[in-house]
């Protein structure tokens, strides 16, 4: 009930917001979209909360516009694939869901538009409230941009946080979070680990989630990185050995099998009370603060990732939506309409309280969200301190992360060490690298 | 008096079926062929060229393919001999004679496990063997063994669903290949012998050799392209224990893009496959 009143007054705000604009302004959404009124845009979709948000919040924008946005779902692992092919063939796909590491590939293969192409060709559709002065600037330039251009508004937007237990922590002895990795794993680690519970999980499945939510985790923390400045593999650093023998030294406080956990196992864990901490991503708090999904909903907490030697850099993810370039006129405009829609100040309220998390600094200005949203304090500090190259999002990714995911995933299971998997994934890497231009000057070192 | 069928109607009778295989097997081997003579990446089209067998090159020297081919090996060296086992034990029951009823039901729900989708048993597996609440720990006395996270346990569950699904295929087969042996010459046989091994080895084997060869055949290219059921279980892992030929095919070819490297890989796997079956043919295959 208080949510539904919660909604409707947000709905409500959103339109008089939305209708205030265009007063002063001239414009609204209803007169930009007439000429393409019966227009059908297709974008895929992931099988997440923030997507669901959108969906449900997706009959108004239709009925105000005439427009169709038909959505095409997947689970996150086959959204590349579906939309590389799709490009390819010259398809159906009118708008690109893009994945902060996809950008690269994206921009290069010319499939996307950049928003300023968007601007001088269809000068008549762009909200004057549009403000992308408004978006935290480390999201919109890792989501959306890529060579200081800007394809991408961010739509689906991620940081890594700290998830933790109260009620398991507070028995444990202990009045908050630890503050750093060392803490975790040296005190939090033995006292929680007990009784078939454990203290903490790091989902590692061979997929992206190796990469991204372990591999990547402990590199930046503790001062390493995928590459030094001349573009070669750093992963035999000091520092970056540092972070993967951390993680294997903390894998004893996890569940057996950790590399077989993804998101969904990680966060069940959690929210079934067997696993005290985990850090996941923000897109996963509504799950686990509903009483629905969680059996631990009353003790769920959230903090910002514990810091390592070289400070917080917490897990950066997250999407974007940009205009496909294989559209035709009328689909580019709808599809701009959508993409603006969708992430617009007026609309970011909204989104919010039905699980999204949008990337509008005007979003979170009220301090008193952090009483609802328990997330937003650490989400904020967290977008402050974020690493943009978290994972490197130049057009080799796709190809890089593989390697990643298979020696990451033989290092956790003992099967090489730290320094043997490391030397393998550099030496792969770099071979990708060089076999893409970097090394003779073919292309500039992207980042 | 000679019926001479005309060329027409041969044509016409033959003409779209050879077409439509055509069309579906022949046209994409080809293409399958050219894209692996190219360096040929999907998210690098503007830089597509001929590059003659490097691809072939890097296939054949890269251990994690050789690994690859040898794990999807290891896999049919033990999950063949024991659907054959099971399966020619099932034929051998249901050979018998009475029962009707029973024996009726029972070669119905043989059916079953084959008519499962692929993937769908990888789903049931991933509930079945979960270490806290799956079936399988619960049906072992609340045995905690870890199915899906650990390397050699994760190989096992593979073997055991490969087994589960595709026994009932060997045991219908073998069970056809048995109605075959003529009545009176088995009859002939037990009153010669009561040892069921002498009779299996002299009476029933030769009558079991076609089908057994084509079990062989077909469960081995079954093997060598096992994709869903590990895809949707495993993924390949943990790291790559279960990363058996056709998954790491089609992750160069369709999460690393690179087509022309996995074609490659994909023509090798065809050349050894036609290997084996010549093989098999010439081994195993005899007239009765």
């Amino acid at each position: 009930m208080k949510l539904r009143k919660l909604l409707c007054t947000s709905a409500i705000a959103g339109i008089v917001a939305t209708g205030a604009l265009a007063e002063s302004h001239g414009w609204s959404l209803k007169d930009a979209a007439a000429p393409y009124a019966g227009t059908t845009v297709d974008v895929v979709f992931l099988l997440r909360p923030g997507y669901e948000a959108i969906e449900a919040m997706l009959p108004a924008f239709e009925e105000e516009t005439g427009i169709k946005v038909n959505v095409i779902k997947h689970p996150y692992e086959n959204a590349l694939g579906e939309q590389v092919r799709d490009f390819v063939a010259g398809g159906d796909l009118d708008i690109a869901l893009i994945d902060l590491v996809w950008i690269g590939n994206f921009a290069e293969n010319e499939w996307i538009v950049p928003v300023d192409q968007i601007k001088a060709d269809y000068p008549e559709i762009i909200d004057p409230d549009l403000d992308m002065d408004d978006f935290f600037p480390l999201v919109l330039n890792a989501f959306g941009g890529w060579n200081d251009t800007i394809y991408g508004l961010p739509f689906d937007n991620y940081s890594g946080l700290m998830f933790y237990n109260r009620c398991m922590l507070e028995e444990a002895g202990f009045d908050g979070p630890p503050e750093t990795w060392e803490e975790l794993k040296d005190t939090y680690g033995p006292a929680l680990t007990k009784d078939g519970k454990y203290a903490f999980a790091l989902q590692s499945k061979r997929n992206e989630t190796q990469s991204a939510d372990s591999f990547a985790r402990v590199l930046w923390p503790f001062g390493g990185s995928f590459l030094n400045d001349e573009f070669r593999s750093n992963l035999n650093s000091e520092e970056s050995q540092a972070g993967l023998k951390f993680r294997q030294d903390l894998m004893q406080y996890m569940p057996d099998g950790i590399v077989a956990y993804d998101h969904a196992e990680t966060v069940n864990g959690f929210a079934q009370g067997d696993v005290a901490m985990i850090t996941e991503w923000s897109a996963f708090y509504s799950t686990v603060v509903s009483p629905d999904t969680s059996a631990v909903a009353d003790c769920v907490e959230i903090a910002p990732e514990p810091k390592g030697p070289a400070g917080r850099k917490p897990a950066l993810g997250g999407f974007s939506l940009a205009v496909a370039e294989q559209a035709d006129d009328d689909e580019k405009a709808a599809a701009w309409l959508f993409i603006q829609w969708a992430t617009s100040k007026a609309n970011a309220g909204e989104y919010l309280e039905r699980g999204g998390v949008p990337a509008r600094q005007s979003a979170y200005a009220d301090e008193s969200l952090a009483e609802t949203y328990k997330f937003v304090p650490a989400l904020v500090e967290s977008w402050q301190d974020g690493v943009p190259e978290f994972r490197p999002r130049f057009a080799e990714w796709p190809e890089i992360t593989e390697i990643v995911q298979e020696w990451g995933t033989k290092m956790m299971l003992g099967e090489v060490s730290t320094e043997e998997g490391a030397q393998e994934i550099g030496t792969r890497m770099e071979e990708v690298l060089e076999a893409a231009g970097y090394y003779d000057g073919e292309k500039p070192l992207a980042q | 008096m000679q019926n001479k069928v005309s060329r027409g109607t041969l044509l016409g009778f033959l003409g779209p079926a050879v077409l439509g295989l055509a069309l579906v097997g022949i046209a994409p081997l080809l293409y399958a062929l050219w894209t692996s003579l190219h360096f040929f990446n999907l998210t690098k089209l503007k830089k597509i060229e001929f590059i003659g067998l490097e691809n072939y090159w890097t296939v054949l020297t890269d251990g994690v393919f050789w690994q690859a081919m040898g794990r999807t090996f290891f896999l049919l060296g033990t999950a063949l001999p024991l659907q054959i086992a099971l399966g020619l034990g099932i034929a051998l029951l249901l050979h018998q004679p009475g029962l009707t009823l029973l024996k009726t039901l029972a070669r119905l729900s043989l059916v079953l496990p084959m008519a499962t989708t692929y993937a769908v048993v990888g789903l049931l597996g991933q509930v079945m063997f979960n270490q806290k609440f799956g079936v399988m720990n619960q049906l072992l006395g609340g045995a905690d063994i870890n199915w899906i996270g650990d390397p050699q346990n994760a190989f096992a569950m593979i073997i055991f669903w490969d087994v589960w699904q595709w026994t009932p295929f060997v045991a219908l087969v073998l069970l056809a290949g048995l109605t075959m042996v003529p009545g009176e010459v088995e009859e002939a046989a037990r009153l010669e012998t009561k040892s069921w091994w002498v009779i299996l080895r002299h009476v029933q084997l030769p009558f079991l050799l076609p089908g057994l060869t084509a079990v062989l055949i077909l469960r081995t290219a079954d093997t060598l392209k096992l994709f869903d059921m590990v895809f949707t279980l495993t993924r390949g892992g943990p790291g790559a224990a279960t990363e058996f030929i056709s998954l790491m095919i089609q992750r160069v070819g369709f999460r690393a893009f690179d087509q022309g490297l996995a074609s490659a890989q994909a023509v090798i796997l065809l050349i050894i496959t036609i290997i084996l079956a010549r093989i098999y043919i010439r081994v195993f295959y005899k007239e009765v």
